[in-house]
């Protein structure tokens, strides 16, 4: 059996750590994720340990099996909605807490499955009240910025529906950002264990590329050109309208897909905008960050 | 004749679901082939669609309701769409929309009787349009005057503005924005 000792904290780099652990897809034994040791998990992790277990549901793998952290995180966990659907695809192994998902928690968004386009719906829905009342009093976000941050939510998440060709997992979450930023920033982490963007371009975009052709320049095609598959005019516009959207409000996005990542990256955070070379992970993993408005005095 | 068309209504009957948001792009093509349904029923001069009482509007549900609808008028029996009861945010989606195929169209902000262009607009258009907004009526020479301009300038943006249904053009060589209340 193969061991993934999990960190401490879980944050936009696990799904790196979940890949390089995993030497060879699928894996050539069964798994097991050790969470005891985490106290601390952001959405990109919730989403991306979701998609890994998807991933080998749908490939025939074995269930892997999943030890819980301590009760307090454990019970966190529950709250996010995210050990509801780890049940599906990990033995989950340790106490399991009894509180389940929880409307009114500190998250925008629940981890929440996406399949079909009412999936969107409900989620555009579950952040309408209370999430953007927490965006426009924490954040002190403007309505229209409220409005944004759900309209580049639904987009980031249609993706899964329109291109995935499974389905994935969206969660939104507030962070105080204090060093790097000094202000708190919203975060979306939407992961699918689909088709990836090299494939899902590939028919269309491949031979203008030639031997360039890879994850690497997939991702530059459709998140930096906004290069869809279709060749209808109007395709292509939810990613290029959320570019547009962060670029306004100093947001991030970041894509990681395959065997790259490419980021288009604000003044206040460092990440390269283009990764490669790393360890294959299966489908799309999109990370949002929209900071909060700077408070004078 | 002018008539209103409350989107909200709309989208509960093409998707049969109590939604209050127009996302995604399944959502948007069943609402568009509602409207286009609704447009050859009915014998109207101007459509003017009410999104007062829609939440969110996304860039693909933007794309398939307005910028498409907004392509595909010649082939329908009104003369114009103008946008009705659109916040800030919607706007934003819709311009983006719109940019992208080219075309434009006349808004009427949310909690406001002010007009205002949104999508693929030239700066000149924009110049007459606001001149056009304070006099109501005119012909390109006064509009031309106000700005300072020859008078083909200001005619061959007013020409475009009505090419683009934003504005009306009479046959007594006179524009104006219309009625959209």
């Amino acid at each position: 059996m193969q061991v993934i000792l999990l960190p401490k904290l879980l944050d936009g780099h696990t799904v790196d750590l979940l890949a390089s652990e995993i030497a060879t897809w699928p894996p050539e034994g069964p798994l097991l994720i050790d969470a005891h040791a985490t106290e601390w998990a952001s959405p990109p992790a919730f989403v991306g340990l979701l998609t890994l277990g998807q991933a080998l549901e749908e490939l025939g793998a074995p269930k892997p099996r999943f030890t819980l952290p301590a009760a307090d995180t454990a019970s966190y966990w529950a709250r996010t909605g995210f050990l509801l659907h780890a049940e599906r695809f990990f033995e989950l192994h340790g106490k399991l807490p009894r509180r389940r998902a929880d409307e009114q928690n500190e998250m925008l968004l629940p981890v929440t499955e996406i399949r079909e386009a009412k999936d969107v719906h409900e989620v555009v829905g579950a952040i309408s009240d209370r999430a953007a009342a927490m965006l426009r009093n924490e954040l002190h976000l403007e309505a229209s910025v409220v409005g944004g941050f759900g309209q580049s939510l639904s987009e980031i998440c249609q993706n899964i529906v329109e291109h995935a060709g499974t389905g994935g997992w969206a969660a939104a979450h507030i962070y105080h950002y204090r060093r790097r930023l000094g202000r708190k920033v919203a975060m979306i982490a939407v992961s699918d264990a689909g088709i990836g963007f090299r494939r899902s371009l590939e028919p269309t975009q491949a031979k203008r590329y030639g031997d360039r052709w890879d994850d690497a320049t997939a991702l530059e095609a459709g998140l930096i050109h906004s290069i869809s598959r279709f060749r209808d005019p109007g395709r292509g516009q939810g990613l290029a309208g959320t570019k547009r959207y962060l670029a306004r409000w100093q947001g991030k996005i970041a894509i990681r897909s395959g065997t790259a990542r490419v980021a288009i990256v604000p003044a206040w955070d460092d990440q390269p905008p283009m990764t490669t070379g790393l360890a294959w992970f299966p489908g799309t993993q999109v990370t949002l960050e929209v900071p909060g408005k700077e408070i004078e005095g | 004749m002018s008539g209103v068309i409350p989107l909200d209504a709309v989208l509960r009957e093409a998707t049969r679901q109590a939604y209050r948001d127009l996302v995604t792009r399944p959502t948007g093509a069943a609402v568009r082939h509602r409207l286009v349904s609704t447009l050859r029923d009915h014998d109207r001069t101007e459509a003017l669609l009410d999104f007062s009482r829609i939440g969110l509007v996304d860039f693909s549900c933007a794309d398939e309701v307005v910028a498409k609808l907004v392509a595909a008028i010649h082939e329908l029996p009104v003369t114009r769409v103008v946008l009705r009861g659109v916040r800030e945010d919607q706007a934003e989606a819709i311009e983006h929309a719109l940019i992208r195929h080219g075309l434009a169209v006349l808004a009427i902000e949310d909690g406001s009787c002010r007009p205002r262009l949104l999508g693929a607009i030239d700066d000149d258009w924009r110049a007459v349009f606001e001149i056009l907004e304070a006099v109501l009526r005119a012909t390109a020479a006064p509009v031309a005057d106000r700005l300072g301009w020859p008078v083909d300038r200001a005619r061959r943006a007013l020409d475009d503005l009505a090419r683009s249904r934003c504005i009306v053009a009479h046959p007594d060589a006179t524009y104006e924005l219309g009625a959209f209340a």
